[in-house]
């Protein structure tokens, strides 16, 4: 069918119709794999060492709802903490929970940065968790996470 | 390799000793995953990826970051930092393919 | 398959402008932290490459020597192109007259597409941030032709879908959502394209010029692609100078 009438004949079903197909054949493709694999259960586990962190609001992650595009998502992580020798925060680490490497960057902080912040943009496969994990200087995880819809990249 | 353009900005642009300023640095590199094809030639593209930055203030150790594949090409990493009198603030990168390169800005406190 | 799924997908997601488009409009606080992004955007590095080839090339004071101007008048200037230039006979972007300022100055020019010549011209664009777009289509005859012109490449429809730039950009469907985004207004009432151009685009990880973005979306919409400086592209450019006058320019923007 020429592309031309294709369009003229769109209407809901025929592009439901021609979407499903295409969607499963991208489904069944077999995503390649780095080798630096690691899903976010074993990730997280290395990172606390088996402990589980507590959800707190003293973590405030900034994602979007809706990622404009998949290739540059913001994400902001702030930690309320005095930042002081005896009370800091040691380090934010930021998952994906779905990307093949759930690790995005793990950031090693002391007290001379003043304030416990982070702000990057990360790649982001699919919609998914993305969970911002702060670890404490008395040895205590505290974590927030949200989900981001990634929509489809389309015509470029 | 040629040198990788890069900047750090220092906000606010003015500051004084003490303050507790955003740092943020900046890097034009590919942040290549190796799980992309090349369209034309269907081959992966290898993975080239940033994968430590250190934040180093008169030649202390201010933030350390470990960085994987998953983040976007010509990547931004922004923290804080207290100012600590005069000096350099250098940041140096290293990717995964062993290239370092250190990018340098002045701190001049005001007052 | 891939270009077959491209199609569909894009006829997929053409089809949400008139059913269904509300569910991916982003909310304003999304919008916000992708807008915070310009405070560090990775142009930036581009500009400031650009700012070091116009210092090879003598610096602001050379480039107003050049453009028999003050310096101090430079920015305003600059604010007025694509301009017709006397000694080059013809409406030039800014990006061509540097080519004739290197030329005459004995260098080989950087091409039009080169990344060289897109730091640069994008850089000298944004000596003139913070200036308002004066544009004057009425300044002569050639500037009030190349304006006819370019309102016919906006509205011409062509290829093999009969698009057009107006298909997209005019006023009844300004503000519906297309793949997350609200088609733009490019008038100075909106988001003033030739004021927010050159910009980043994150799709592309690139910096890109008014022109070269043309180029992206003729591409998309099947249009056979107008060459970077050819008298079409740059009526096409003037045309959408004068739809953004007044606007003030903010230079690298940062775009989807």
């Amino acid at each position: 069918m020429q592309r031309r009438d294709f369009l003229k004949n769109l209407g809901v079903g025929a592009a439901g119709a021609v979407i499903l197909p295409s969607v499963s054949f991208a489904a069944d493709a077999p995503k390649p794999k780095g080798s630096n694999a690691l899903p976010y259960k074993d990730a997280l586990n290395a990172v606390t060492g088996g402990k589980t962190p507590e959800v707190s609001d003293k973590v405030s992650l900034k994602v979007p709802e809706i990622a404009e595009n998949g290739a540059v998502v913001p994400v902001t992580v702030e930690v309320e903490s005095p930042m002081t020798d005896s009370d800091y925060v040691k380090a934010i680490h930021v998952f994906a929970a779905k990307n093949a490497n759930s690790r995005c960057i793990d950031v090693y902080l002391s007290p001379a940065n003043g304030k416990a912040m982070l702000a990057t943009r990360i790649k982001l496969g699919e919609t998914q968790e993305v969970v911002a994990v702060a670890e404490l200087s008395n040895g205590k995880f505290l974590m927030a996470s949200q989900s981001v819809k990634v929509t489809i990249g389309g015509c470029g | 390799m040629a040198k990788r353009k890069s900047l750090i900005k220092i906000k606010p642009k003015s500051f004084t000793d003490g303050e507790v300023v955003k740092v943020s640095f900046m890097v034009m590199h590919p942040m290549e995953t190796g799980m992309r094809k090349d369209k034309k030639t269907k081959e992966l593209i290898p993975a080239e990826y940033i994968t430590k930055v250190v934040f180093e203030y008169n030649g202390k150790v201010i933030t350390t970051m470990k960085v994987w594949e998953s983040l976007s090409v010509n990547p931004v990493f922004t923290t804080y930092m207290k100012i600590d009198g005069a000096g350099v603030l250098k940041v140096i990168f290293t990717d995964s393919k062993g290239e370092v390169q250190e990018t340098i800005e002045k701190i001049k406190p005001k007052g | 398959m891939r270009k077959g799924m491209r199609i569909v997908l894009c006829v997929a997601l053409l089809s949400s402008l008139t059913f269904a488009s509300e569910q991916f409009a982003m909310s304003d606080a999304d919008r916000a932290m992708y807008e915070e992004l310009l405070e560090n955007n990775p142009a930036d590095m581009l500009l400031a490459h650009g700012s070091e080839l116009l210092e090879e090339l003598g610096g602001e004071s050379a480039l107003a020597k050049y453009l028999g101007v003050s310096e101090d008048a430079l920015a305003p200037y600059l604010a007025g192109f694509p301009r017709y230039i006397v000694k080059f006979k013809m409406v030039v972007s800014i990006d061509q007259m540097l080519q004739g300022m290197m030329h005459d100055s004995g260098q080989k020019p950087y091409t039009l597409k080169s990344s060289e010549m897109v730091n640069l011209s994008s850089y000298v664009k944004s000596i003139a941030n913070d200036q308002q777009i004066n544009i004057d289509i009425n300044a002569n005859e050639y500037m009030k032709e190349a304006y006819a012109l370019g309102k016919v490449v906006f509205e011409t429809k062509r290829g093999a879908r009969g698009l057009s730039c107006l298909s997209c950009h005019n006023q009844s469907v300004i503000g519906s959502i297309l793949r997350t985004q609200p088609l733009p207004d490019i008038s100075a009432k909106g988001n003033a394209s030739a004021a927010t151009w050159p910009a980043y685009r994150m799709t592309k990880s690139a910096l890109a010029t008014l022109q070269k973005r043309f180029q992206g979306c003729m591409n998309n919409a099947l249009l056979a692609v107008i060459p970077l400086g050819s008298k079409e592209m740059t009526a096409l450019e003037v045309y959408f100078t004068e739809e953004a006058k007044g606007a003030t320019i903010a230079l690298p923007g940062l775009k989807r």
